[in-house]
């Protein structure tokens, strides 16, 4: 008896608790296109901040043209692509930086560096070496990213529970064993970590670049707009561009959850 | 049969900083042992146990001596219970049963139920080490080290992070182990009370790496500390601590 009272005591408290953060994202949109209502049409005008009407209307008529999703699946994959080549080139310099002391000095200021150039100049860099086109933002893309991923990834192998690895070796497991089944799951969650940071970031310098340089994609279509003076439209393509980033961070957020499901109970104890 | 032979070994670790002593952890230890024998090495904090079981096991390397661990002749398999229970947290239970097997997949699950079920956690088989208390935690990397089939078992103080009443539970759980296996073990504890308990032969090292004593424990199983030949036991074994601690005052000066 008390112990069903107490499971129905707490899943009403569990749906409590979702209903509040429901609630907390409804009404914070709410006050944010409240504000932005109040500024277009109090403080600045129509012309300089259009409304919220005026750029849903703008959304609608991209969404309804049909070819908006090309320009995301472009956006995308120069993003995906960017990362691929981020991790490629990270995941090792990482490795190399948490492993020797040597390779740590060897290669730190580097990417502390490259991690600290402001996004505009990879993308003028970008532009400069590859002119207009797909391969620019990818390497801007990439060069952005790479150092979170190499500087987590070297976070990661330092953490690494040494006792676990003496155990390892105790019951004699291989060294390909104890990476595979120690060394890779103790750097996953900085590394993962190393990705959610650098994702926004990467998504931005893209964009950037596009609008640089590319003819195509979401950072293209808003400088096209921008040209034309239609200010509603450079809003509906940046507010659908931020759908899409809340949309990824929200699968990303999903995905650690159940990679790291064990942590979970580590995080209880 | 295994057998661990250690010859005149020795371990000197070196001082980490500039200026600094190196430190003599063992200094010239033999003792051989074979069979289905359960050996308890005791000994005061810092005398070298752990170090030693480092070493049987290949964990870490002598400066000067031997040690051979052989079972007919052949290099014999090892199964190690350390002090914390060291599983791979972002494995469940029976992965981490199945990261030591040489078994194939059903083999080996077989195999790690079986060792699970004498700890008592065949419920626990899907759970991460996370959900389960430190006793529990301690109950798989027993099970774990007896999986293996282990010629030589090696258990470094296994109980000494838990609480008196689980300690004493998973002993006795132990004890009911070794009689169903009959392996060869060399566990380490500071704790006398425990080593009579467990074993059939007590080593003791004193400060500075050596063998103090050698005894052999001829007390029927299961022991039970209220037993008076057991007290009787336990006491003469503190009585030569005591002896030991007071011959290291004397040269102390």
């Amino acid at each position: 008896m008390a112990e069903a009272a107490t499971l129905e005591g707490t899943s009403r408290r569990l749906a409590g608790a979702r209903l509040r953060r429901a609630s907390g994202v409804v009404l914070g949109w709410g006050a944010f296109v409240g504000l932005w209502a109040f500024t277009s049409s109090v403080i600045l005008t129509e012309f300089t901040l259009p409304g919220p009407l005026k750029v849903w209307d703008a959304i609608w008529v991209i969404v309804t043209a049909g070819s908006w999703a090309d320009d995301f699946l472009i956006s995308i994959s120069k993003t995906f692509m960017g990362f691929a080549i981020a991790v490629l080139i990270g995941t090792p310099i990482g490795y190399l930086m948490g492993r020797a002391g040597y390779w740590k000095a060897f290669f730190h200021d580097g990417v502390v560096g490259a991690g600290s150039v402001p996004g505009i100049v990879y993308a003028m860099m970008a532009l400069v070496i590859f002119g207009i086109g797909y391969l620019g933002p990818v390497l801007a893309v990439g060069l952005i990213s790479m150092p979170f991923i190499a500087l987590n990834v070297a976070e990661g192998l330092e953490g690494v529970d040494t006792d676990l690895l003496k155990m390892s070796k105790a019951f004699g497991r291989s060294e390909r064993q104890s990476l595979r089944h120690i060394l890779i799951p103790s750097i996953l969650p900085f590394a993962f970590a190393g990705v959610r940071l650098s994702f926004a970031i990467a998504w931005k310098v893209e964009a950037l670049t596009e609008v640089f340089g590319s003819s195509n994609g979401v950072g293209f279509q808003i400088r096209f707009a921008f040209q034309g003076f239609s200010i509603p439209r450079v809003l509906a393509w940046t507010l659908m561009f931020i759908a899409l980033l809340l949309l990824i961070e929200r699968a990303l957020a999903v995905l650690e959850r159940w990679l790291f499901r064990w942590r979970t109970w580590e995080q209880e104890e | 049969m295994a057998t661990l032979k250690i010859e005149n070994l020795t371990k000197t670790f070196h001082a980490h900083s500039k200026g600094g002593l190196p430190t003599r952890a063992i200094q010239d230890i033999s003792f051989e042992m074979s069979g289905q024998v359960f050996v308890s090495l005791v000994g005061p904090s810092g005398c070298g146990k752990s170090t030693l079981l480092n070493i049987v096991s290949g964990v870490d390397t002598p400066s000067t001596g031997t040690v051979t661990v052989t079972q007919d002749g052949k290099k014999a398999r090892l199964g190690y219970v350390f002090q914390d229970p060291r599983l791979l947290p972002w494995r469940t239970v029976m992965q981490n049963m199945l990261y030591v097997s040489d078994l194939h997949e059903e083999e080996g699950r077989a195999n790690a139920t079986k060792y699970l079920e004498m700890v008592g956690l065949e419920h626990a088989h899907e759970m991460y080490p996370g959900q389960l208390s430190g006793g529990m935690q301690q109950r798989v990397g027993i099970a774990r080290a007896f999986s293996v089939s282990p010629d030589l078992l090696l258990m470094d103080e296994p109980f000494s992070h838990l609480d008196a009443i689980t300690a004493r539970s998973l002993r006795e759980e132990l004890q009911v182990m070794w009689n169903a296996t009959k392996k060869t073990v060399l566990f380490v504890t500071h704790d006398v009370l425990e080593a009579v308990q467990l074993s059939n032969r007590i080593i003791t090292l004193a400060h500075g790496g050596t063998v103090f004593d050698d005894t052999t424990v001829e007390l029927p199983f299961p022991r039970k500390a209220s037993d008076p030949d057991f007290a009787a036991h336990q006491a003469e074994i503190l009585g030569r601590f005591e002896v030991m601690e007071a011959e290291r005052a004397a040269a102390a000066g």
